[in-house]
Parts: structure tokens; C-alpha cells; sequence
């Protein structure tokens, strides 16, 4: 159980990326969803023991991570955003050194080891070729392969599946609904889909702050008969945009089709068909209204 | 004009960066710091205040050149590399460029404008640098510096910015840049810069006058060029303070081209990364990624996808992984691995190896030795001669390794998953501590394994006396490894506090800046030295010996700080990103009564090793304890007793009992004063060290004199006649040296295991008659120098050595342990065993000036009267000493004075300082001094050292000069003008003249324009005394005649031996001139080389020849543009002069001819000639037989082209 209070992290300017965040993560998937910008980086970092917060509490199992991060490390398999390996070495070399400061152990070995997370991955072709040529997508290959290395009790993986082609993404999935099975995997990501495909649980962060802690299921049928979906022409566009909050617009043969959430009693516009809600149409509510857009969220 | 703005807006923002580094301001604040001390220590020597007149401004053209060009280099080099090469790399790095790219910033502008921003930034610092410069020399006006500070002239700051600041600032700009596009990895830049760094260094001194175009050329910094035209020989303070400097084409094409490179790689630079980005190769790690794919149409139709359950679990094969953090040990080794295997990859280390071993090697390669010679290539002077430049080297590089090594995960973009792992901070910290350490060691080893194999090489022809491991792991392994651990753990705590690259570069420099210039000083502490720069200066007879126990404890200082240094580098290690807002909070917690009483423990050994080594120093030696009482008695008796002249000794009875294993000695003795002046004395002052209690007896009954601060000041019971004796005794205990010296560095006496040497020059273990002058007096209280009147050599001249006027007679009464030979002036008189202890007495057979003890553990080469005492170790040029110390009894006994001494003793002892001294019949020489002088037959080194401290038996002990000006000459100059004529004697014309030539050269070079005195005036100078003393010795036997001024010097050093009036020259002169067949020409001589400072120098000009009929005729000019008018001839050559020698003497080849004719041009004078020759001519040469000491010998040579 990873539990998180009243987690505040001020950064020079002064900008605050978290305000005063608490959540109880449990065991299994739980996905943490919000927009560019909105402190899931900084709350990762923080559960990760990488950074110091101003204020609050991190405990995993009981113990607190905030006071003492050796804590965390040796149960943690960590996926960042943003990261990169020694260039020089080779993926296998890499994995491998990797595996031995983790002190990851395996009755093959760590080579054979290594050789199973990659293939795990779909990284076996190029095991023997240097880091330095790797494309994007091999990369976070990579690092997914790192992050799984040691059997963690706590999965943090942060926009994991940036950088992957369709089918990558699909393998990465199972892995990870797989490794829930018996650990906490915090994942955090702004592409809906990743939440809704994978995770049971989840909250979406927005301005540092919680706006809903809830199951991808319950955000949609919330929105039960609120969503509304119709094509119109481009003049329409902006009174449908003042009138009405749009969650999709996309230019289909050069007509806009356009999804809005009508709240409950309310008229939806001509040309518009009441639409199965999305998760994604909840996120974007919820995120545009810091958790007051359809009632739906519990706010943190 | 639009490409310029994007261009200019490049170098501007890179300017501003370059302004928010704290690095920047560091440098410069350096530049401020040591660039206007720099400018004050570079002045130009020039002129001399203790002889009056005009100094050399420090704000010359020609002092400014001096010290800019050195600080363009010093300065720029580093600061240029990080500015100009590190911006790049990190826009690679962080993927800035693919977003550049995208702009209508081209690639040119681009790289145009980070060189512009980089040069600029420096040109601005510059330029406040200079204006400082100008401000504190002409607006401060600082008072001990006014009569250096000339008139304000802009001109005279710029100039030298252009000619020789500018160029290679753009140099040292552009190349880091190409390099930063070419490889992208900082320890290139660095590696590359200390390159060039280090070689241009080399410039600064070593190109003089004579140097190739070529050599110059390649200056980067041009300090080279004006030593060669301007500095190296001095022009004088007038030239200095007045003239213009004006280059040269050689300097011009030099700047030109230094400039046209650095822009030059600044456009492979820019054409490089135009390529680079064409191939996509500037895509950074962030940009590697490609963006999460766009929901395709199919997925924009559906709802939610459906949830992803996990397979079932049989699908998978399990891994069986377990996850057990690695123990503390094992970590440090995983990281260390790893490193060594990131290391061993970098070609910075595949060009930094080469280097050291060649700078290394270089290092051993300069002469070391007197006349300039080389010593030989022993495993124990090359491991300490190194031992300097491996230091800085390595530790320049390990600044590099190890701030690259704690800074690439986060360059890497791998800090957050490398610090997830649970690894402990201390294991990442010492796993790359020690695997950068361990680089160093296996370039140490490096460095080893190409001294062994020089060594092994020099020994087989004969310049070595073997290879030994012994001397580079006591030296090397005791020391060096020691250094780089401290500083690697220093730079690892910096990196933690500073956490930054650039800082910890800049501070790391400035930290090695700093103790470079301590080392430079010489003013670094046992306790400050950390480096072991200049820790040991090495003697096979026992290094350690002297400095054994600080060194050790100074190494232990610094080892036990290296955990303290990583317990706060692991506290204050960027491992998690610390909250701002919490870092008092996080400070205090750290560093909470409990954490600093913690820290506090374990600084404790270093803080009571530091004490021990503080207070000792202090204490000891070289401290101000043993110091102090020194300026008191300088205050107490100065007034009253420095013109006290005191009667003769003339008996000298010494008991010496040594200890050397605890550095004593018991002495005890009596000095017996005869009265031979006129008057009667009423007192005897005399001056002893600390060395109390003295039991102080007069004429046999215990006394207590009076005096004050160590001048004992004993008043006769009755007063001393003339003619009559009193015998003062004494008896004490000394140890000499006492306690730990404050800093390494060997005093010229001391009383050791590994060899004894004390004399009664200075005040070290007997009682020195009279007050003694030089005692307490440093810079503060320094008198100028005596004016001597024209006359001062009339009548009665004190002795400038010595405590005799007429007659001494010592005894030396030495015991010593069993093993050791103990020498003093004298014969031996009895050597006798008992009890583990020797004891000899020597005795003086004749009068002597003075006294000596050296002993050791020797073998010995007994010659003809003379035998040599030598470390068994030390057989390479025995039988060439031998053979000199026996041709020099005998030819000088035939010269000069017939050598009244039973034996002629030379004795070495430990090169804890590299000097000679001649006693009678006791002559010690530090084991550098002839011993490992690299001599072979074609230098004759050792021969002539030797030569020359046998020669101060009869020049300086059997006549002893007169105190005042061109004393000294008589001792020294004559000692070396023996040397000349026993070379002639011995090897024949060549060695002689060889030797003649390098004694030129020496005194050319190290002459001082406007001090330079007329030898008759001469008080200082070296050289003065030393070669041009010889030089004008070996003329006036041309003059005079060989035999006639052999039967005047005869007759000179049987007037003045046991005179109680000493000579100088003008004694010389005038027992001399009786003997010389022309008095005017004689006169004339004297009057330009003795009461005048001249100096011809020769020119060839329209040099020409003919056939007519079967002979040559070759014409020319010889332009005398030097002073002074000599008798000079010219020839006409062909063939090679020299062949193979034969039984150690020079041989005439039989193919050689010359044809000879004489010219004699004065001051300004231009002499025709012509020679004719029946040979064809390929050469002419002024002054072939090297007979007239001149100027720039090497410019009166003509080369007839084929």
C-alpha cells in the first residue's frame, strides 16, 4: 500500500507543483492521469525518493520514503519520463549493469536474466548493439526492461508507453496487467487510453492538486446521457463552443465532428445524438474543471 | 545583415549565459588576483635598486607583452575550453540543435555565434582585467612599485592585446570548439587543451636567443619570440622604458597564422556540424524519442478499448528473479568496473598517456647539473625530477575524469534510474573514485614502465646507472598515490556541494591553480602541500633521512581527510533533489550536534596531524623559534659590533662526537686568537647558536662572558696585545637539525644517517668568531651593499673567507659509528675502533683558512696524493674525477703554488642541495655535482667540476681574495680559468674551447645590462664572477703570453699566501704587470676588460670569394657592433674540424684546412679582409679558436651556399 499525504512540493520562482496531494494507492494498477504540466512527474519523483518535497508524507508498506528514500529503492522498479543510458554500451551490457546495482539475482544468471527481459520486451535482436543506435522506441524498451529487473513490490512507470508503435504498446500492456497482479503499479500517463485498457484505479492530477480519485467505469457512467456528439459546419464552431463544453472536435471530410457533455436536463444543440461517454470525455471534463465539471470526481 | 543580427544574437546569449556561471566569475577573479601579481614578478630584470639608477617599468610595451602574452595562455586556455568547447556539447546533448535547426538560425551563425559569444566574453574580462592592471599601476601608484611605474600610455596595454593576446584567444577558442563538434565529449576539450597547454608552457622560457624561425613560429603564445628578440639578453633599462617593440615577419606570419587557425577551425567547425545535421546526427536523447503515436480513426470511432487482463500465468515463463541489495563492497566494485571500462574507452586518455610520458620525459631530460651539464639518468633522480609534472598532470586529468564521471548520469539522462537503484551514495562515490584512482595508477604505471624503459636504454649507453623499482616506489607509491586519492575525494566533495560541472571545474582549477603557484613560491608548508610537488628531492645515500617524518605525517594528513572528505560528499551528494525551501531544515539535520560531533571525530586525526606538523614546523629548523633569536641578535649588536675586527685565529682544536642517528654532536673545543694587528684588545665577542648550556672556558678556567641575544662578549682579564694568544674554550651539545623542517627542502648542512657535512662558514655547530652580519637580516633589514672607494685595496685588506689572517692550524677530533668515514682538513692522524664507535683526528700539516667535517658511508679511489670518498653506488665517473683531482694536484702545483698538503681529499655527500665546497685537502661534493653528472668523453663534465673545486685550493684557500669588489673573482673566475687551462692541458683545443663557448653563452645570457659592473667593481653577479671572471683571465694570457702570466700569478700567489693583507683584483693586476712584455698594450687590456664593461660583437658582412689562379680569395667585412676592441682573427675553412679523439684528446681531422688573417675593429668599426686560401672555402668564421669572449658568436658565421 503506498500512501501519500498532504504532499506539497514548492519549486523556486516560487511554483507549486504539488498542493497538498494525499491518495492511497493499494495493491495492483492504479493510473494517475492529468495534462502536461500538472505534477505527475514531480509526485513520480518524489515516491521514487528523487526528490525532496516541501511538505508531506510517502509511506510504502509503513515506511516512510520521505525520510529516508534507501527505503523505497530496494523494492522499486522505476520507468522515467524522461530518460537515457551510457551510449557505449551495448543494450545487454546496460541491462546487465542495471541488474547488478539493483543486486538482482536469478538461477540462470544475470545474462541469461538479461537476456529474458529483453526478450520480454522484444529487444532480443538487438542486445548486442550499442545504446547510442537505438531508436526512440527501442529505448523505453530498454528502460521498461530495467524497470522490471528484480521483481519490484512498487512499479512506478511515468508515460511509459511514449516513443512505442501499436503493437509495442500492446505488449507492454500485458506485461504490465501481468506484474499487477501481485504489486503496486503506479502509472502515470496522459494518454487516456493507457488508463482505460489497463487500470482499475485511478486519479487524474490537475495543477498540483487531485480532482478525482476514481475507477475508469465509474468516471464513464457518470456521464451517463450527458455526452452529445454531431457534425457541423465551421460558423458553428464557436457558438457550440461558448454554449456547450466541447470534449472532441475532430475535421472529418471538412465537416467538424464535435462531442459536448450537456448536463443532466439539458437541451443538446440540433444535429446532435446522445453518444456512449469515454473515459477520455471524463479526463477532459474533469481536468478543464479541476473536478467540478460533472460532480462526478472526489476531490482531494 | 539578418544573418549577422541571428548571429549576433547567438554570441549574445551565449555571452549572457557565459555571465550567470558562477565559473566565469571565478576565472576572472583569478585573472584579477594573480594577473597583476604576475605582471609585477614577469617585469622585466632590467636595472637593479641596490646599485641606483632607473628601473624597467612594469607598464612597458615589453613588460606588458611579457605578462600578457603568458596570462592570454594561462588564463585563456581554460576558460576558452569551457566556454567555446562545453555550450556545444550541451546543446548536442540536451537536443537543442534538432530545435535550432528548425529555425531560420543556419548552421554557421549558429556556430559562428557561439565562438563570438565565447571569445567575447573572454575579451571582456580581458579587457577588465587590463583595465585594473592600469588603474592599480596608475591610479594606486602603490609606493614599493613607483619606480617601476612609467608614464600612462594606452597604446602600451593594447598592443600587446593584439599582438599577442589575440590571436591565441582566438586559437584557443575555435580549436575546443571544432573538437567539441568533432567528438562531443568534454575530456577531449580538456585533454586537448592541457596538450597544448602544457607544450605552450614549454615555450615561455626555453626558446631563447638562437632559437629556429620554426620554433618560433609555433608559439602559440608568442612569449617565445620576444624572449629570442627581446629578453634574453638584456637591452637595458633605457631601451626598455623607451623603445618601440616592433615585430618581425617571422612573429607576424607567427600571429597571422595562430589567428587564421582558430577561425579557420571554427569554419571545419561550422562545415562539420552542417554535416552532422544533414545526417541527423544532432538529434539529442530527448529528441531520440518519437512522439506517442495519434489515435488512429478506428480508435477515435470506439469507445474505451477493452481492459487488458493479464495473461494467463502459464503463457510466461517466470523469471525467478530476487532482488538482494549488493553489500557495500560489492557496489564500489560494480561501479569501479564500470568506470574503468568507460574510461579505458576515452581517446582523451590514449593522447594524455603519450603526453605525460613525453612531458615526463622531457623533464628528466634538461640539464641539471653545474656548467649546465645533465646528471645522469638514475631511477631515483628521474622518479624525483618527475615527480612535479606527473603530479599536476594527473591530477589535471583526474579533475577532469572524476567531474565527468559524477556529472554523466545526469548528462546522460540516466541520473533518476541510476540513483533508483539501491546502491548506497558512498559505494556510488567510492566505486568512481576508485575507478578514476585506478586510471591513475595505471598511468602512473604507464609513466613507470617508459622510465624503466629509458632508463634501461640510457644505461646501455652509458648515461644511467641502471634501472631500480625502489626509487619510484618510495617516491611515486609513497607520495603521489596518496595525492590523487585526497584529490580525488576533494573533487568528489566539491561536485556534491557545487553540483555542477562547470563549478566544479572551475573550482577544481583554481585549487590546482593555487597550489601551483605555492609550489612556484616555494612557499607551500608541509601542512598546505597536498600536491607532493617538490616533496623529496632524491639522494641515493638516503632520501629520507632529512624530511622522513613529515613527509610521512603530511601523507597521513591527507589520507585521513579522504573519509571525512567522502562522508560530506555522500551527505551533500545531488542524489535526491533537495527542496529549497528545506535546506536549512535539511542542513541542520545533517549536520545536528550529533551528525558534527560525528564529522568532528572524524576530522580529528587530520586536525592533530595538521598540529603535529603546524607546531613542529614552528618548532623546528626552519620555524620561527629557530629563527627569532636570530633578529634579536641582529637588533642587540648590529650598531655596536659590525665594524668590530676581530684578531686572527690561529689554532682551532675540535672534539666532535656525532650522533647521527639522533643529529647531534657534542662538541668541544678552544679557538686560539693571536693579536696580529697593532692594537690591544680589551674584549672578543663571539657568536654561538641555542646550543645551551655552553660551558664557555678563557685560557683553560670556566668563565661566564657577557653580550647579548647569542653574542658572547668576552672581556679579557688583560688586554690582548699584538703578538699576544687567548684560548677560548667551549663545550655543549648541538643537534643539528632539529626537530621537522616547516617544508620540504634541504639545507646546505646537516648532520644525518644518511651523511654528515657541516663547515665553519655559517653559524651550524661551532662558535663563529665576531659578530656575524648576515645573521637576522632578511628583505626588512637588508643594508645596501658597502660603497667601496676607489683605493679600498690599499694597505691592509680584510680576508673575504675565513677566520685567518695569516696562520691556522686545526685539529679535528671526529667520532663517529663504526661504518663511518669521517673527513676533516688535515692528515690523518691516528683511526682508531672501540665500542662501535671511530674515531679519527686530522690534523693541518700547513696553515689553512678554515675548516670542515663530511662523513659517510664511503668507498674510496685513492689517486696520485689524492683520494676520492664515494657512495658505493656511485662508480660511474670515479676514474674521471680521479684522473682530474690528479692532474689538477699536479698541473696547478706546476702553474701556480706547489701544493703544500699531504692529501687532496673529494668527498660526496647527499644532494639534499647540489653544491661543492674546497676546503683544504677537503672538498665535498653533493653526490649531483660530478658524481651523477652525465660526463662522456665528448663533455668532460665531471673533469671539470672537478677541476674547478680543486682549483679553489690554490684560488681561494692557498691565497684567500680580500673583502670588497673582484674578491670573489679571484676565487671563482680563477677557479674556473684553471678549469680552461687543464682542459687545454688534458683534451687538447676542442674541450677547451667548448667549454670556453658554453662559459660565453652562460655569462651572455644572464648578464644584466645596466648592473654590470667593471670587474675591479664587481661585487655580484654569478656570472660576472664566475665565467666572464675566466673568460678574461684566458684573454689576458693571450695578451701576455701562457708562461708570463703563469710566472705573474706564480708570483701573485707567493706575495699574498699567508699575508695578512688579502688581494683583489688590483693586486692581481699589478703583480701581473711586471711580468707583461707590453705594459701599454697590457694597460690597454686591463683599462676595457677590468675598469670597463665591454663586449664586441661580430657581424660578417659582404663576405665573397674568387678563384685566382690556384688559390681562393675570400673578402668580406667584420663589423664590430659590440663594445670594446679586440685583435680578433678571421677564417677561412673546409672540412670538419674535429675527428674521433684519441687517448681523451681532441684531434684535428686530416681533412680539415683553414686560412687565417687578423682584423681589429673597435665600437661601431667595420674591418675589411681577405683571405687567402689554397682551398676552396665553405666556411668563414670569426674567431675560430674561441679566443675573445663576445656577443652572439653564432651570428659571425658564414655558410658559403654550394
Amino acid at each position: 500500500m503506498l500512501e501519500i499525504t498532504d504532499l506539497v512540493k514548492i519549486y523556486p520562482g516560487p511554483v507549486a507543483a504539488l498542493q497538498g496531494v494525499s491518495i492511497e494507492v493499494p495493491k495492483g494498477m492504479f493510473g494517475l492521469l492529468g495534462p502536461n504540466g500538472a505534477g505527475k512527474t514531480t509526485l513520480m519523483r518524489i515516491v521514487a525518493g528523487l526528490l525532496e518535497p516541501t511538505s508531506g508524507t510517502v509511506h510504502f508498506n509503513g515506511e516512510d520514503i520521505v525520510a529516508d528514500p534507501r527505503l523505497i529503492r530496494r523494492q522499486l522498479g522505476y520507468l522515467p519520463q524522461d530518460f537515457g543510458f551510457y551510449p557505449h554500451l551495448t543494450g545487454e551490457s546496460m541491462l546487465r549493469f542495471l541488474l547488478v546495482l539493483k543486486g538482482v539475482q536469478a538461477p540462470g544468471g544475470l545474462k541469461h536474466l538479461a537476456a529474458e527481459l529483453l526478450d520480454r520486451v522484444n529487444l532480443s535482436y538487438a542486445a548486442k548493439r550499442k545504446v547510442k543506435g537505438y531508436s526512440g522506441g527501442m529505448r523505453q524498451r530498454l528502460g521498461i526492461a530495467q524497470a522490471l529487473a528484480g521483481d519490484p513490490g512498487l512499479l512506478i512507470v511515468d508515460e511509459p508507453t511514449a516513443g512505442l508503435d501499436p503493437e509495442e504498446r500492446l505488449r507492454f500492456y500485458r506485461l504490465l496487467a501481468e506484474l499487477a497482479e501481485d504489486r503496486t503499479v503506479l502509472l502515470s500517463t496522459h494518454i487516456v487510453e493507457d488508463i482505460s485498457v489497463l487500470c482499475p484505479r485511478m486519479a487524474i492530477i490537475s495543477n498540483g492538486r487531485f480532482v478525482a480519485d476514481t475507477t475508469p467505469s465509474e468516471a464513464r457512467g457518470r456521464l451517463a446521457g450527458t455526452i452529445f456528439q454531431g457534425m457541423v459546419e465551421r460558423e458553428r464552431l464557436a457558438e457550440i463552443d461558448r454554449d456547450f463544453r466541447v470534449t472532441q472536435g475532430i475535421l472529418v471530410e471538412g465537416r467538424h465532428r464535435v462531442r459536448i457533455h450537456v448536463p443532466q436536463g439539458g437541451a443538446p444543440p440540433d444535429g446532435f445524438d446522445a453518444a456512449e461517454p469515454t473515459l477520455e470525455d471524463a479526463y477532459l471534463l474533469l481536468a478543464q474543471t479541476n473536478g467540478e465539471g460533472n460532480g462526478s470526481g472526489t476531490s482531494s | 545583415m539578418k544573418k549577422l543580427a541571428r548571429c549576433g544574437y547567438v554570441a549574445w546569449s551565449e555571452m549572457r549565459a557565459g555571465l550567470r556561471r558562477p565559473v566565469s566569475w571565478m576565472l576572472w577573479g583569478l585573472l584579477v588576483l594573480t594577473g597583476i601579481p604576475l605582471s609585477i614578478v614577469a617585469g622585466i630584470e632590467s636595472g637593479d635598486p641596490s646599485v641606483g639608477g632607473e628601473l624597467a617599468y612594469l607598464t612597458s610595451v615589453f613588460a606588458q607583452s611579457k605578462t600578457q602574452s603568458t596570462a592570454a595562455l594561462v588564463f585563456g586556455a581554460w576558460f576558452l575550453a569551457m566556454s567555446a568547447g562545453l555550450p556545444v556539447i550541451r546543446d548536442f546533448d540536451l537536443g537543442v540543435l534538432e530545435v535550432l535547426r528548425s529555425t531560420p538560425l543556419t548552421e554557421r551563425e549558429y556556430v559562428w555565434g557561439k565562438f563570438a559569444g565565447a571569445v567575447g566574453l573572454f575579451l571582456i574580462f580581458w579587457l577588465l582585467y587590463l583595465g585594473m592592471s592600469a588603474g592599480y599601476f596608475h591610479v594606486v601608484r602603490p609606493f614599493e612599485l613607483q619606480p617601476r611605474i612609467g608614464p600612462f600610455s594606452v597604446w602600451n596595454y593594447l598592443f600587446p592585446t593584439l599582438l599577442f593576446a589575440l590571436p591565441q584567444v582566438l586559437w584557443l577558442a575555435g580549436v575546443p570548439l571544432l573538437l567539441a563538434l568533432l567528438f562531443r565529449r568534454p575530456t577531449v576539450i580538456f585533454v586537448c587543451t592541457g596538450v597544448w597547454f602544457l607544450l605552450s608552457t614549454g615555450f615561455l622560457n626555453p626558446v631563447t636567443e638562437g632559437a629556429s624561425d620554426f620554433a618560433v613560429f609555433l608559439d602559440l603564445s608568442g612569449r617565445g619570440w620576444l624572449n629570442r628578440t627581446y629578453l634574453s639578453l638584456d637591452r637595458g633599462v633605457e631601451f626598455y622604458n623607451s623603445a618601440q617593440l616592433v615585430p618581425d615577419p617571422v612573429l607576424l606570419w607567427s600571429r597571422l597564422c595562430i589567428a587564421a587557425t582558430g577561425l579557420f577551425a571554427v569554419a571545419v567547425a561550422a562545415q562539420r556540424y552542417l554535416r552532422t545535421m544533414r545526417r541527423g546526427g544532432g538529434v539529442g536523447r530527448k529528441h531520440m524519442k518519437s512522439t506517442a503515436p495519434a489515435a488512429t480513426e478506428d480508435a477515435l470511432d470506439a469507445a474505451d478499448p477493452e481492459p487488458i487482463t493479464a495473461p494467463a500465468r502459464a503463457s510466461r515463463r517466470p523469471l525467478g528473479m530476487t532482488s538482494h541489495p549488493l553489500g557495500f563492497g560489492g557496489a564500489i566494485a560494480a561501479i569501479a568496473r564500470s568506470e574503468l571500462r568507460d574510461l579505458v574507452r576515452r581517446p582523451g586518455m590514449y593522447v594524455f598517456v603519450p603526453l605525460l610520458v613525453l612531458l615526463a620525459l622531457l623533464e628528466t631530460s634538461p640539464g641539471q647539473g653545474p656548467f649546465g651539464s645533465a646528471v645522469l639518468i638514475t631511477p631515483g633522480v628521474v622518479a624525483a625530477t618527475q615527480m612535479t609534472v606527473v603530479s599536476y598532470v594527473i591530477c589535471l586529468l583526474l579533475l577532469f575524469y572524476t567531474v565527468e564521471s559524477l556529472h554523466k548520469e545526469r548528462r546522460r539522462g540516466m541520473h533518476d534510474i541510476f540513483s533508483a537503484t539501491p546502491v548506497p551514495t558512498g559505494a556510488i562515490l567510492l566505486g568512481k573514485a576508485v575507478g578514476n584512482a585506478a586510471m591513475a595508477a595505471i598511468i602512473l604505471g604507464v609513466a613507470l614502465l617508459a622510465d624503466a624503459v629509458m632508463i634501461v636504454i640510457a644505461d646501455a649507453l652509458g648515461y644511467s646507472t641502471g634501472f631500480n623499482i625502489v626509487p619510484f616506489a618510495a617516491t611515486w607509491g609513497l607520495v603521489l598515490i596518496p595525492a590523487f586519492i585526497f584529490w580525488t575525494a576533494l573533487l568528489t566533495l566539491l561536485y556534491s556541494i557545487l553540483r555542477g560541472r562547470y563549478s566544479a571545474y572551475g573550482a577544481g582549477l583554481a585549487i590546482l591553480f593555487l597550489s601551483f603557484a605555492e609550489g612556484w613560491t616555494s612557499s607551500g608548508t608541509w601542512v598546505t602541500n597536498w600536491s607532493g610537488a617538490g616533496f623529496i628531492t632524491w639522494s641515493d645515500m638516503g632520501t629520507f633521512a632529512l624530511d622522513g617524518t613529515p613527509l610521512l605525517l603530511n601523507r597521513l594528513l591527507y589520507l585521513s581527510l579522504v573519509p571525512l572528505l567522502f562522508v560530506l560528499a555522500i551527505r551533500l551528494y545531488p542524489r535526491r533533489d533537495l527542496d529549497l525551501a528545506k535546506l536549512v531544515q535539511h542542513f541542520r539535520r545533517r549536520f545536528a550536534l550529533a551528525g558534527a560531533a560525528r564529522l568532528l571525530a572524524l576530522a580529528a586525526p587530520a586536525i592533530l596531524l595538521a598540529a603535529i606538523l603546524g607546531i613542529g614546523g614552528r618548532r623546528g629548523y626552519q620555524g620561527a623559534a629557530a629563527t627569532d633569536w636570530e633578529k634579536d641578535y641582529w637588533r642587540a649588536n648590529t650598531a655596536n659590533w659590525t665594524d668590530f675586527l676581530m684578531p686572527s685565529v690561529s689554532r682551532v682544536d675540535l672534539d666532535l662526537d656525532f650522533e647521527p642517528r639522533e643529529r647531534s654532536v657534542s662538541v668541544r673545543g678552544t679557538y686560539t686568537f693571536l693579536n696580529h694587528r697593532d692594537y690591544a684588545y680589551e674584549r672578543l665577542p663571539i657568536t654561538a647558536g641555542p646550543w645551551d648550556p655552553i660551558e664557555w672556558t678563557m685560557n683553560g678556567d670556566g668563565h661566564d662572558p657577557g653580550g647579548r641575544a647569542r653574542l658572547f662578549v668576552f672581556d679579557l682579564e688583560e688586554p690582548l696585545a699584538p703578538g699576544d694568544s687567548v684560548t677560548i674554550g667551549f663545550s655543549y651539545d648541538v643537534t643539528y637539525l632539529h626537530g621537522m623542517s616547516r617544508r620540504p627542502g634541504g639545507p646546505g648542512q646537516f648532520i644525518l644517517e644518511s651523511g654528515i657535512v657541516m663547515n665553519d662558514y655559517t653559524l651550524s655547530f661551532v662558535p663563529l668568531p665576531g659578530y656575524v652580519p648576515g645573521i637576522g637580516v632578511d628583505e626588512d633589514n637588508r643594508a645596501s651593499p658597502r660603497d667601496y672607494p676607489d683605493d679600498f685595496h690599499e694597505g691592509v685588506t680584510e680576508p673575504r673567507f675565513g677566520w685567518a689572517a695569516v696562520h691556522l692550524h686545526v685539529r679535528t677530533r671526529i667520532t663517529v659509528p663504526e661504518h663511518y668515514t669521517a673527513n676533516g682538513v688535515g692528515r690523518l692522524v691516528s683511526d682508531e675502533v672501540a665500542a662501535g664507535r671511530r674515531t679519527v683526528v686530522w690534523e693541518t700539516e700547513h696553515p689553512v683558512g678554515g675548516f670542515n667535517v663530511i662523513a659517510g658511508r664511503y668507498d674510496v679511489k685513492e689517486g696520485n696524493g689524492t683520494a676520492i670518498y664515494h657512495h658505493p653506488a656511485h662508480r660511474h665517473n670515479v676514474e674521471e674525477m680521479s684522473a682530474a683531482l690528479d692532474s689538477a694536484r699536479h698541473y696547478f702545483s706546476e702553474w701556480f703554488h706547489p701544493y703544500p698538503w699531504e692529501l687532496l681529499k673529494l668527498s660526496e655527500f647527499p644532494a639534499y642541495q647540489g653544491y661543492a665546497q674546497s676546503y683544504e685537502t677537503n672538498i665535498v661534493f653533493s653526490e649531483g655535482i660530478g658524481f651523477l653528472t652525465r660526463s662522456t668523453p665528448g663533455t668532460n663534465v665531471a673533469f671539470s667540476v672537478v677541476a674547478h673545486e680543486a682549483a679553489h685550493q690554490w684560488w681561494g684557500n692557498m691565497l684567500e681574495p680580500g673583502e670588497g669588489p673582484g674578491g670573489n673573482i679571484l676565487s671563482e673566475g680563477m677557479a674556473n680559468y684553471a678549469a680552461m687551462l687543464l682542459h687545454q692541458q688534458i683534451h687538447g683545443d676542442r674541450y677547451r674551447m667548448e667549454f670556453s663557448e658554453d662559459r660565453e653563452t652562460t655569462y651572455r645570457l644572464n648578464r644584466r645590462f645596466n648592473v654590470e659592473r667593471p670587474l675591479v667593481r664587481t661585487m655580484s653577479g654569478r656570472h660576472v664572477i664566475y665565467d666572464k671572471g675566466a673568460w678574461v683571465m684566458w684573454m689576458l694570457q693571450q695578451e701576455v703570453g701562457r708562461e708570463n702570466l703563469l710566472a705573474g700569478l706564480r708570483a701573485f700567489l707567493g706575495k699574498y699566501r699567508e699575508n695578512p693583507d688579502h688581494p683583489v683584483l688590483q693586486d692581481m693586476l699589478a703583480v701581473v704587470r711586471d711580468f707583461a712584455p707590453d705594459s701599454a698594450a697590457f694597460d690597454a687590456f686591463t683599462a676595457q676588460w677590468f675598469h670597463d664593461v665591454v663586449l664586441p660583437e661580430y657581424q660578417l658582412r659582404d663576405v665573397a670569394k674568387t678563384r685566382e689562379g690556384d688559390e681562393w680569395v675570400v673578402r668580406g667585412t667584420v663589423e664590430n657592433v659590440g663594445t670594446g676592441r679586440m685583435r680578433v682573427e678571421v677564417a677561412a675553412t673546409a672540412g670538419v674540424r674535429w675527428s674521433d679523439e684519441h687517448e681523451g684528446r681532441s684531434v684535428v681531422s686530416e681533412d680539415y684546412r683553414d686560412a687565417r688573417t687578423e682584423v681589429e675593429p673597435g665600437p661601431g668599426e667595420s674591418a675589411e679582409f681577405v683571405i687567402r686560401a689554397g682551398f676552396d672555402p665553405e666556411r668563414v668564421l670569426v674567431d675560430p679558436d674561441v679566443m675573445v669572449l663576445q656577443q652572439r658568436r653564432y651570428a659571425a658565421r658564414f655558410r658559403f651556399e654550394d
